[in-house]
């Protein structure tokens, strides 16, 4: 909270000075790395969890925000290429459907590692440059973490806690965003991410759920030109 | 130099995926409410060796279900009550029967002194009622002659009271007390609806044969009377045989029409009967409905005056399944069904009502779930809701019940996935299906 806080007079300071100097942009051959946060926010549609279960027994899963350190470098003036670096995200699973009100169930850590290549509209010395972007995801699932509520729910009274894993996978992703270049090095930049990503959790109990994530990825970043 | 960094970037991202890349763990496996001790009071379906002794043991049986740990035939086989398998979620020592013996047959083993166990706390009793003594199964249904299993069917209102004489009055509030009865309510009175309704059948076969009869006779109504009494006597007794002994009964005294006339004598007798029959279960029906409700208000006063009262913290009500979707419900007919239905429905909303708004009582409703099985059974992982697992037939299973069936005298195939072992009784499979939606339920309560 007190980070998103921080960001956002980060970015008003770093629009005033967008008002009041002129600017100079990511051009050619220019690298520039920018921090910041990043908010995941997953657009579940949850699959039944397979036999024995209640019908319809979904999940859902909770966003987090992390610190990001974007790292592009312009191709030309208007084309570049972009990764992310940054702490994995810890997402809380919940039971839905049948199973809504049985609160958290597990935690997962997820990292997603993303290349995208970017298109920057106008030329690299104007104050707002719009860009979007198409990259390749791979996204990691790690450390599942399962509860007393997952083993009470799946196979109670066996003295074996249930576990789970998320497999991994690759897939695609699209940004649009928009820089605000303060001076010739100092810029603002705001990024929306959605990436397709559809996955199967897997139980030790021998049970599965695909699940459709599709999350939504907020960016907000203070950068700087070399 | 400029690529090369970045080339050093993506390197970066990749080893920092790479690191912390822990696979699955269990987390914390405690439950929010650490329970002392679980306290249960009910029927068969809680039941976790009351009558597991004597002939019971010997045969290889002791709960109301596929005994044995069988897991290394199937995995589900684990032969496991769910109140042993919420117990065992819950850490709690695995429950154990308060009172153990059997009051029937000395010589079929089934005479067993009736021994109380004070470190035992699970209190629930095959063939036990909520309020009346005899359930099914008790001593005093014997049939002469018949080999007497003799359980004590102790009811719930008395299990609650012995337990309460036990531990000096009061529940501790860090307990954990299941309560679960209803079902031997429904199946006593079922029994006898239906031995009414036959005897009502019975009585007006033999007057529509009398009065069809015995004027072709010279004073035979009494020599014909005897005759079906004799008949109907005989284990073997049909309706055929009971109009053709009154019909060879009249022709030797005179009615020398009878024999001609046979068939339609008998099509008027049969016809009678059945109306009487008829008559007597649309009668007595919603008598039974009345019955249940009146043991759903009683469970429900027990739960609220005798548990609550002597301060119990966590009190699971499982509702009464429903029995209308049983193999044993399932063989009877469609009318009887429904009102099988009406009599689940009728306990089950009295025992709903008693409890509703009491912050410590948990009401389950397995009826829901059970006919929700029955009718979409893949998801919950069974494979038959229909038929029971257990070979019942007398030669492989002497008391009919799965109170004796084990992994020796089970049907053939892979039974593993039945909801059924006996007419009523869940598998262990069903047990433990039974285990999770009262945990799950547990868990939306917040006391998990």
């Amino acid at each position: 909270m007190n980070v998103s806080k921080n960001v956002v007079k980060m970015l008003v300071a770093a629009g005033a000075l967008a008002a009041a100097t002129g600017a100079m942009a990511q051009s050619k051959g220019q690298f520039a790395m920018s921090v910041g946060v990043n908010q995941l926010v997953p657009k579940v549609e949850s699959g039944a969890i397979s036999a024995p279960a209640l019908p319809n027994s979904l999940g859902d899963v909770g966003k987090d925000t992390q610190p990001v350190l974007l790292v592009n470098y312009g191709l030309t003036d208007n084309i570049s290429v972009e990764t992310a670096l940054g702490t994995p995200y810890k997402h809380k699973l919940y039971g839905a459907g049948a199973i809504q009100g049985t609160g958290q169930l597990g935690t997962v850590k997820a990292l997603p590692a993303i290349a995208l290549v970017q298109y920057r509209f106008f030329t690299p010395d104007t104050p707002f440059r719009p860009y979007i972007g198409l990259g390749v995801t791979r996204a990691m699932f790690m450390k599942e973490t399962g509860s007393f509520a997952m083993t009470a729910l799946t196979n109670p009274g066996a003295g074996v806690p249930t576990t789970f894993s998320i497999d991994n996978k690759w897939t695609y992703t699209g940004q649009l965003g928009v820089q605000m270049n303060v001076d010739q090095h100092w810029y603002a930049n705001v990024a929306f991410l959605k990436t397709r990503l559809r996955t199967d959790v897997h139980f030790s109990t021998g049970q599965y759920q695909h699940m459709k994530l599709d999350p939504n990825a907020y960016i907000l970043t203070v950068g700087y030109k070399f | 130099m400029r690529k090369t960094s970045f080339a050093l970037a993506l390197l970066t991202a990749a080893v920092l995926t790479a690191c912390g890349g822990n696979g699955p763990s269990a987390g914390n496996q405690t439950p929010k409410t650490k329970f002392s001790n679980q306290i249960t009071f009910g029927d068969s379906l809680s039941d976790v060796g009351t009558y597991a002794v004597g002939g019971v043991a010997a045969l290889g049986g002791g709960q109301y279900t596929i005994n044995g740990n069988n897991t290394s035939v199937n995995p589900e086989l684990t032969g496991k009550n769910y109140t042993v398998l919420v117990a065992a979620q819950l850490g709690l020592p695995t429950p154990c029967a308060a009172q153990t013996g059997l009051q029937g047959t000395a010589s079929a083993g089934f005479s067993v002194p009736v021994t109380d166990h004070p470190e035992c706390f699970n209190y629930a009793q095959g063939g036990a009622r909520v309020t009346n003594p005899i359930g099914p199964g008790n001593k005093a249904l014997d049939k002469p002659g018949a080999v007497s299993l003799g359980q004590m069917t102790v009811p719930v209102v008395t299990q609650i009271a012995n337990h309460l004489k036990k531990v000096g009055g009061k529940f501790k509030s860090d307990e954990l007390v299941i309560v679960m009865a209803g079902g031997n309510d429904v199946l006593e009175q079922l029994g006898e609806f239906s031995a009414g309704a036959t005897a009502a059948g019975g009585t007006a076969l033999a007057t529509s044969l009398i009065t069809q009869l015995a004027p072709g006779t010279t004073g035979g109504a009494a020599t014909i009377q005897a005759a079906i009494v004799t008949e109907s006597a005989k284990s073997t007794a049909t309706s055929q045989s009971i109009i053709g002994a009154a019909i060879t009964a009249a022709a030797r005294n005179g009615n020398t029409g009878a024999a001609a006339n046979a068939t339609t004598i008998g099509n008027t007798a049969g016809a009678a009967a059945l109306a009487a029959a008829a008559k007597y279960q649309s009668d007595q029906g919603p008598v039974l409905v009345k019955n249940m409700a009146q043991a759903g208000i009683e469970l429900g006063a027990l739960v609220k005056n005798q548990i609550l009262a002597n301060g119990a913290g966590y009190v699971v009500v499982n509702n009464l399944p429903d029995v209308s979707i049983s193999p044993s419900a399932k063989a009877q007919s469609a009318e009887t069904q429904k009102l099988i239905m009406a009599m689940v429905a009728a306990f089950n909303d009295q025992l709903r009502n008693a409890v509703a708004g009491e912050a410590k009582v948990l009401y389950v409703d397995l009826a829901t779930i059970s006919r929700d099985q029955a009718t979409n059974p893949a998801p919950y992982g069974l494979t038959n809701t229909t038929t029971p697992a257990c070979d019942l037939s007398p030669a492989k299973n002497p008391l009919g019940s799965s109170l004796v069936c084990n992994k020796n005298n089970l049907i053939a195939g892979d039974v593993s996935h039945y909801m059924f072992a006996d007419a009523v009784h869940p598998t262990p499979f069903e047990y433990a299906l039974i285990a999770r939606y009262v945990l799950e339920q547990m868990t939306v309560k917040g006391w998990l």
